[in-house]
């Protein structure tokens, strides 16, 4: 993909640091976007007006809060364990960012075009459960390692029903390809995996509504899996003052909100090209009608980033909705309702795929 | 079973509901006034920063004294005979320099008990609500008219004047036969 | 010194640096976040080898799984509220003594073993053919692997209700 054609001019090296660092170029606009986005949708869902000063209706707020925080003391507190407390966050970031290789933005950009794309992404956030830890474990912090603890306990109790959702698409379609996934849901709506994908007949009636079901499955352990509301005891304002960064300031806490966001984008990301047919247009494309060939990826892109942002909205959308759920609500709602549904759902698709 | 899935129905249903309601508040026109380019309009009645019309003060200290907090300092010279204080909008007549009178509004409470006992009605409060500053010492405002070197020569002719009776009392005894006249009406 | 070497030095020095750490540093958390990185090296040689899946698998449980669930044991069995967690030197003699046997071994294997050179090619995906290998060849084994995990979850599940 993109590294083959940089290479082919430019030798193998360079190709791969510049490949490498190209998600850089869409993660740090959007997590600048993202923070002023989720704070104009929370004021508006609270009859507020949100940021209005800098720039028009505040557009420039969040490039302004980054200046302020780039000039911002590094801060480590005294009895903090130095050397992890100053890992911690590029940890966290690496973790975020390595998933970000095998999303495929569009047919002519996916960073690495692996067969076990998704599974790649589940493996890599574990490291971003290893930074969260090591943030409030180094942090000597106890509100900081509760989170931390909280955190690391739920992300890996919600990473099972995501994956059980996960092989029952692979049930399906048979590859764990995210490029060949977002190709096989192309040309149609209704091809994508949340209205049963390319299956036809009968099938597909009773499909539909599994698939459903298994959207929401997925959605809402993704959301569990990135610490927001209703899932963000991990971060609890009220009670942990904001979990494992709470001793983190400047630079280290951007970091940690970039991978917040980042992370956000992620899933949303995983959710689109696994659910909502991956970059594909719903409509086709205006590329392809005009007869403009290189519009078409762009155009895909742009489909990809709406598809993500409009999950990433939702996200929000419930996070200003919905209370957090309590330490022990938060284990019934993943091992008594999460696992046993997606596993049925599991089962049922299987028999039809074998049907 | 059947409480597993009606447990199911209304998690599912109850988020939808709330999230039909955040939804619908998007839309709601939102109640924040852009405070340095919108102000509310202030009530009639509002009480905020006092102000002292100086022309109409005659020094009585009444304000001064009804002050809860002491916020309100007050100094006044009297008058020499032949100075004409002219009168205030009322018709009283002024016999007193005011050569001071500050109001530390740092201090000031706003509870407006100053403004009743006013004789005059010259100190009162306005609608004026913004008057932060960078230094404590210009939240003291001084309210006078006199300038220094007027408030100098007001206190120096009153000393004068007073040294003069002092003398005229001291000196000549002789001429006070005058002394037991009756008290006039 | 193509890509691909560099990729490679590239873990090798995660792998064998944090391996070299996580057995002299005295400090438990470090020793476990420094076999975090170990692990992670080896997921790297093993995907540089061709093996994608068996390092993705490594990367999903022992970076993902077991080692959270160390740190976890790390963190809760010591008093949380204090930073130095420290292990001592025991047992030198007989820990030295099994070392140099397994080193032992180890050197005379990789010395008497003739290692065959391959011809560097980006490898195939392993994936497709180890399932169908897993589902028809082993597919006893992997049934009753299946079972053995389900009976210790069972019984975790068991012992947890007590």
């Amino acid at each position: 993909m993109i590294f083959d054609y940089i290479s082919s001019f430019l030798g193998a090296i360079p190709a791969a640091v510049i490949a490498g660092l190209v998600p850089m170029v869409f993660i740090i606009p959007f997590a600048l976007f993202a923070v002023y986005w989720e704070r104009k949708v929370s004021a508006h869902m609270q009859d507020r007006l949100g940021p209005m000063r800098v720039g028009y209706h505040g557009f420039l707020q969040t490039i302004a809060d980054i200046l302020k925080l780039i000039q911002k003391e590094d801060i480590v507190a005294s009895a903090a364990d130095k050397p992890l407390f100053n890992i911690a966050p590029v940890l966290t970031f690496t973790g975020s960012y390595a998933a970000f290789a095998a999303i495929p933005f569009s047919s002519a950009y996916i960073g690495a075009n692996i067969d076990l794309g998704v599974l790649y992404i589940i493996g890599v956030s574990g490291l971003v459960v290893a930074g969260l830890l090591m943030a409030g474990w180094a942090s000597n912090n106890k509100y900081s390692l509760l989170g931390a603890m909280r955190s690391a306990a739920q992300i890996v109790s919600y990473e099972i029903p995501t994956v059980i959702v996960i092989l029952t698409l692979f049930s399906m379609v048979g590859t764990l390809n995210l490029y060949e996934l977002s190709e096989l849901q192309s040309s149609n709506m209704f091809n994508w995996m949340i209205f049963g994908g390319t299956v036809t007949g009968w099938k597909k009636i009773v499909l539909i509504p599994l698939m459903f079901a298994a959207f929401l499955i997925i959605y809402l352990t993704t959301l569990a899996e990135v610490n927001r509301t209703p899932f963000d005891i991990p971060e609890a304002e009220s009670e942990l003052v904001s979990g494992y960064h709470t001793e983190y300031s400047g630079m280290k806490f951007a970091m940690f909100f970039l991978a917040e966001y980042a992370n956000m984008f992620a899933v949303s990301a995983i959710v689109t090209s696994l659910f909502l047919g991956g970059y594909h247009s719903p409509f086709g494309y205006l590329g392809n009608t005009i007869g403009i060939t290189w519009l078409v990826p762009i155009e895909q892109f742009f489909w990809f980033a709406f598809k993500g942002i409009a999950l990433v909205t939702v996200q929000m959308w419930l996070r200003w909705t919905l209370p957090r759920l309590r330490v022990d609500q938060l284990m019934v709602v993943c091992w008594k309702y999460l696992i046993p549904l997606s596993f049925l759902i599991f089962l049922i698709v299987s028999l039809l795929m074998v049907l | 079973m059947k409480q597993y899935i009606s447990n199911i129905y209304s998690a599912l249903a109850t988020v939808f509901i709330g999230m039909k309601i955040t939804f619908k508040h998007l839309f709601v026109p939102a109640v924040t006034i852009q405070y340095p380019d919108v102000r509310v309009t202030l009530p009639g009645r509002v009480r905020n920063r006092l102000y002292v019309n100086m022309d109409d003060c005659i020094g009585c200290d009444q304000c001064a004294r009804a002050c809860p907090v002491d916020c309100i300092s007050i100094e006044t010279v009297k008058s020499v005979p032949g100075e004409d204080l002219g009168k205030t909008s009322n018709g009283k007549k002024k016999a007193l320099w005011v050569t001071k009178f500050d109001i530390d509004i740092a201090k000031c409470c706003y509870c407006q008990l100053c403004v009743f006992p006013c004789p005059t009605e010259c100190i009162y409060m306005t609608d004026v609500y913004e008057f932060s500053e960078f230094e404590r010492e210009n939240l003291v405002y001084s309210y006078i008219t006199l300038t220094k070197d007027e408030v100098l020569e007001k206190k120096a002719n009153f000393e004068k004047f007073e040294a003069e009776k002092a003398a005229q009392k001291a000196a000549p005894k002789p001429p006070a036969p005058e002394k037991p006249a009756p008290p006039q009406a | 010194m193509n890509l691909y070497d560099i990729i490679f030095y590239l873990f090798a020095i995660i792998t064998i640096v944090s391996a070299t750490f996580v057995v002299f540093t005295k400090n438990i958390v470090y020793a476990a976040y420094n076999l975090l990185l170990t692990l992670f090296g080896i997921a790297g040689l093993y995907v540089l080898l061709g093996a994608d899946f068996i390092g993705i698998v490594q990367l999903i449980i022992y970076v993902g799984g077991i080692l959270i669930l160390i740190l976890f044991g790390v963190m809760l069995t010591n008093k949380i509220t204090d930073v130095p967690i420290k292990s001592g030197v025991l047992q030198v003699i007989p820990a030295s003594i099994g070392v140099g046997m397994l080193a032992g071994i180890l050197i005379l294997i990789v010395t008497n073993i003739s290692w065959r050179n391959m011809e560097l090619t980006v490898p195939e995906s392993t994936i497709g053919s180890l399932g169908m290998l897993l589902m028809n060849e082993y597919i006893l084994i992997f049934e009753l692997l299946g079972m053995l995990l389900l009976i210790a979850l069972i019984g975790a599940a068991n012992i947890a209700r007590k």
